[in-house]
């Protein structure tokens, strides 16, 4: 396979290997240590290889095209993504950081991550990222036209501390991943240790409503957004559901969540559809105006991603005032500033958060504030 | 306003499916009150001029004179339907009923006239796929009795029978022929069936005009050796009150035997 | 005597129908008082008598939680399932009739489909309401156009040509509805299509009862009211025809007012299966042949058969199971087990 690899690749290494050489010189010392191949094992336990760190990565799974621009701080490294991760770049503020995003090419996946195997072979990579755990059928086209591929998998926080790893060695950044890791823990930690500190009965009943607009849907468990509410001190009211489930008003109505959290995804999705349903109206969310979006970064804030410890600051505010008081506007700057090497504008930072759709949202002043 | 009777009429009329002629230049008239039978050989187009009458097939050429509903009597081929006879006959109300009526209590007593008429009163609350061939053919007879039109247009009413049904239904034909009320016409394979309780008889021939008159006169040995291909003989026997009947009967197997 | 028995015979069937539509329409109101009384959130059954009264002598009064769940969300829900249940199985009773076929639905005739393509099509394009609706019921009435004119030859009808002709229009606006689904937004319009498609009541309010009820009310009315007609219509053609009935044209009314009845309950709740199929089927195990009484019948238990199941649907879980996913798992085992009979029926 790795023969065959070869043959693949041949078009686009000579160009390359005049750089590289010229690259050699200038640091010797490091030339040497990448000179070595890099050997990963991926989510699905396979072992890929890289003779030198990826130059062109495309990126099937939707997270996975931002999580490669923050490793690699730009797009340089990303050869195509899915159409989806391209809406939500152009829709927020990484297509404005980099405005190049909207040239990079989307159609190398179809419908439920089927590979365009032409679209991606046209895209040269040295490597393709897939979901796993999603069945042979979208992983197959790709090893037998001889793409190098790896594999992740979905849902998890620790998933997504391995796949974020293993995109960012693959680039040859391991040490941006180990600081958006050590990044992860150290805001898991400090939150986590202070929602332990929490009576259960002060943790306010949460819903999740991963669909709304036409058919409704609520986080269960083993959802990722499951983990974070819970990490953030809430008590998800579908805890008793498994993954994404669809419910109905009444049930909702039953359950009297105290936040209603909106996905990021609908885009027409705001909280006045919640303070316009007669009956999701009379929820003790709604009445207390506790009704929020999703916020969106670098991508869409429910799925984990390169921003999640932004996402959990922003539930323990909204969730526990009293208890979490964290400088978001102020972390947000400064984490766009390191993953992507941008500097923030204050207009920029309310879009991220959304703040004209939460003008009557109880918390957001705080968050309003520059 | 007593609609006045109409005669039935097709006036040089012709059929024609696809490029095959299954008729034409065919005249046929029946005065209101009168009946008429119609014979002709397997594939001569009796059941198509009969559809034609009926006004189911539009005329390639030539004209049809008819009243707007005639009762149809179907030949007994078709499904049965699962309903019970009564309910069966009320359908001949249709027309009556309407679009989106329901029949009323003075249609259930023409469909019971009707059924009283045909003489199976006793089989009412049967269900119709459940009656025997003859039962079925009277009922239809009764659906067709009560649409109230004054027309009656059986197919092949007799050739699904036993010889005692066959007998019943020439009676009951015979008996509404002497009422003079109803114009009936029948398609058959008996010349005898015509005899029987036809006025008139329409001989549908091959490779010539058809022809028609009185029953006694028009169907000849000559004319109906001519339109089966079977030397046919007709004979006079005394019937129950000893009075001269005739009767035809082909000379079936006769032919071959010249030729050994 | 024999008359008398006749009489008899008649009168006690007369009176077993009425005693059957007495029990089915108990049933139809004891199913839809427990399908107001359960549900995921708890109102006691004294509770639900007040506010429904209340409901009628006070209909101005604010409303509190529970009243808001109990006239907001299962009430307009209950009246959709009724209507559309009874819609539906009217609907399969008539296309039964005027093919003279039991095997005949409207998602054969590829009305389903087509009112299918059109709502898909509605979604992607963000029209909701009345368009949706318009556009559901164009669809559905152009895929029975479609079939029509594949199986007019010659100026007659076959029904063979017409099912295969609905198998065939069926088929392509199913594959243009893969093809919606191919092309919507997986964040956006794509789960909406998905979930509308597998057929809930989930999201009924006042407002789509509104949508829906003038088309599902009037076609079922007028449908009830041809229920004489379609008797003669399941006759042979010539009878039909020779009993004074215009069986082509009226056989187009039949399958507009399909279309109508189709195209509503499709445009609120997206395809709900098998009840069009089935329930003319029971209906007429119980009753007999005669759409006089069948049709009414017909009505009576698809609307108890929807009301049972969306219960069930809405009930049974803490997450709402898809109505038309419920009505297939049930539906497809009592079809297999009608057809059955049918064919050892006509062998016999």
């Amino acid at each position: 396979m790795i023969f065959r690899c070869h043959i693949f690749r041949r078009p686009a290494i000579r160009p390359c290997a005049a750089l590289l050489a010229f690259a050699a010189l200038l640091t010797v010392p490091l030339a040497l240590v990448r000179a070595e191949p890099i050997v990963m094992t991926d989510l699905e336990g396979r072992t890929v290889t890289l003779e030198k760190p990826a130059e062109r990565v495309a990126a099937i799974p939707i997270p996975m095209a931002s999580i490669l621009i923050a490793m690699g701080q730009g797009t340089k490294s990303l050869a195509g993504m899915n159409r989806i991760a391209k809406t939500a770049m152009l829709e927020g503020i990484l297509g404005k950081i980099f405005p190049e995003t909207a040239d990079i090419r989307a159609d190398i996946a179809g419908q439920n991550f089927m590979p365009n195997v032409e679209a991606l072979a046209a895209a040269r990579p040295d490597l393709v990222i897939q979901w796993g755990g999603r069945g042979d059928d979208i992983v197959k086209p790709l090893t037998n036209a001889g793409l190098n591929t790896m594999l992740i998998l979905y849902g998890t926080e620790d998933y997504a501390r391995r796949y974020i790893t293993l995109a960012a060695t693959a680039i040859g950044k391991p040490e941006r991943a180990a600081a958006n890791i050590a990044w992860r823990r150290s805001v898991e930690a400090e939150i986590g240790a202070k929602v332990r500190a929490i009576p259960p009965a002060q943790k306010p009943r949460v819903l999740h409503l991963s669909r709304a607009m036409t058919a409704m849907a609520a986080s269960g468990r083993g959802s990722y957004e499951d983990a974070s509410i819970t990490l953030a001190g809430g008590e998800n009211v579908a805890a008793a559901l498994n993954d994404v489930m669809p419910v109905n008003r009444e049930r909702i109505a039953a359950w009297d969540p105290e936040v209603i959290f909106l996905n990021g995804f609908e885009e027409e999705l705001t909280p006045e559809f919640i303070y316009k349903d007669p009956i999701l109206s009379q929820t003790a969310a709604a009445r207390t105006k506790r009704v929020y979006k999703y916020p969106l970064g670098g991508y869409r804030w429910d799925p984990p991603n390169q921003e999640s410890p932004l996402t959990w600051m922003w539930l323990a505010n909204l969730l526990h005032p009293k208890v979490f008081a964290f400088d978001l506007r102020g972390e947000i700057r400064m984490r766009f500033r390191e993953l992507y090497a941008y500097e923030l504008k204050d207009t920029e930072i309310d879009g991220i958060l959304r703040l004209p759709i939460h003008a009557s949202a109880a918390g957001y002043d705080a968050l309003r504030s520059r | 306003m007593k609609i006045t009777p109409m005669k039935i009429a097709l006036n040089r009329a012709g059929m024609r499916f696809g490029s095959r002629w299954i008729f034409r230049g065919l005249d046929l008239a029946v005065e209101h009150g009168a009946t008429l039978a119609i014979l002709g050989p397997n594939g001569r187009g009796k059941t198509t001029a009969l559809h034609a009458i009926l006004g189911f097939l539009p005329l390639t050429e030539g004209e049809r004179t008819a009243p707007n509903r005639l009762g149809y009597v179907p030949q007994l081929l078709t499904i049965p339907a699962p309903h019970a006879l009564r309910e069966m006959v009320v359908m001949g109300r249709c027309a009556r009923v309407g679009l989106f009526g329901q029949p009323s209590p003075e249609d259930y007593r023409a469909a019971d006239a009707a059924i009283e008429r045909v003489g199976i009163r006793h089989l009412a609350g049967e269900p119709f796929a459940r009656l025997s061939g003859g039962e079925r053919q009277m009922g239809l007879i009764a659906r067709a009795l009560a649409t109230g039109s004054d027309v009656l247009v059986l197919d092949e009413p007799a050739s699904a029978l036993d010889l005692g049904n066959q007998g019943r239904l020439l009676y009951l034909l015979n008996d509404l022929r002497q009422a003079r009320e109803m114009t009936i016409l029948f398609t058959t394979h008996d010349p005898n069936h015509a005899l029987a309780a036809a006025d008139d008889a329409l001989l549908m021939m091959k490779n010539e005009a058809a022809l028609s008159g009185p029953v006694d006169t028009i169907m000849s040995e000559a004319n109906l050796t001519r339109l089966y291909g079977v030397a046919m003989r007709q004979f006079a026997i005394p019937d129950q009150q000893g009075q001269a009947m005739p009767v035809i009967v082909p000379m079936h197997a006769r032919h071959s035997g010249e030729k050994r | 005597m024999a008359l008398a028995d006749a009489l008899v015979a008649a009168g006690s069937r007369q009176s077993r129908r009425v005693a059957t539509t007495t029990l089915l329409v108990a049933f139809l109101v004891a199913a839809s008082l427990v399908g107001l009384g359960v549900g995921q959130f708890p109102i006691a059954p004294s509770r639900v008598i007040a506010i429904l009264g209340q409901a009628i002598t006070d209909p101005a009064a604010p409303l509190a939680v529970d009243a808001r769940i109990l006239l907001l969300v299962r009430l307009p829900r209950l009246v959709l399932a009724i209507l559309a249940g009874a819609g539906l199985a009217i609907c399969g009773g008539a296309l039964q009739c005027v093919f003279r076929n039991p095997l005949v639905a409207p998602q054969i005739l590829g009305i389903s489909p087509g009112a299918a393509f059109g709502g898909a099509l509605a979604i992607f394009l963000g029209i909701s309401g009345v368009g949706l609706l318009g556009l559901s019921f164009a669809c559905g009435l152009g895929a029975l156009v479609l079939v029509g004119w594949i199986a007019r030859i010659d100026g007659r009808t076959e029904t063979v040509t017409v099912l295969l002709g609905g198998l065939v229009v069926g088929s392509l606006f199913s594959a243009l509805v893969s093809l919606i689904q191919f092309v919507a937004d997986p964040n956006g319009s794509l789960p909406a299509i998905v979930y509308w498609l597998m057929g809930s009541f989930a999201s009924a309010t006042w407002e789509q009862a509104g949508l829906a009820a003038p088309g599902l009310v009037t076609g079922s009315s007028v449908l009830l009211a041809l229920r004489f007609r379609l008797n003669i219509l399941s006759l042979d053609e010539n009878e039909a025809r020779s009993l004074g009935a215009h069986p082509e044209r009226e056989r187009w009314l039949v399958f507009g007012l399909v279309a109508i009845v189709v195209a509503s309950s499709v445009a609120v709740s997206g395809i709900i299966g098998w009840v069009g199929l089935i329930i003319p089927h029971i209906s007429r195990l119980i009753v007999g042949p005669d759409q006089r009484v069948a049709l009414p019948v017909t009505a009576l238990i698809g609307a108890s058969f929807l009301v049972v199941t969306d219960t069930i649907a809405r009930t049974a879980t803490t997450a709402e199971i898809p109505l038309g996913v419920l009505t297939a798992i049930v539906g497809a085992p009592i079809f297999a087990l009608l057809l059955r009979r049918h064919f050892r029926e006509r062998e016999a």
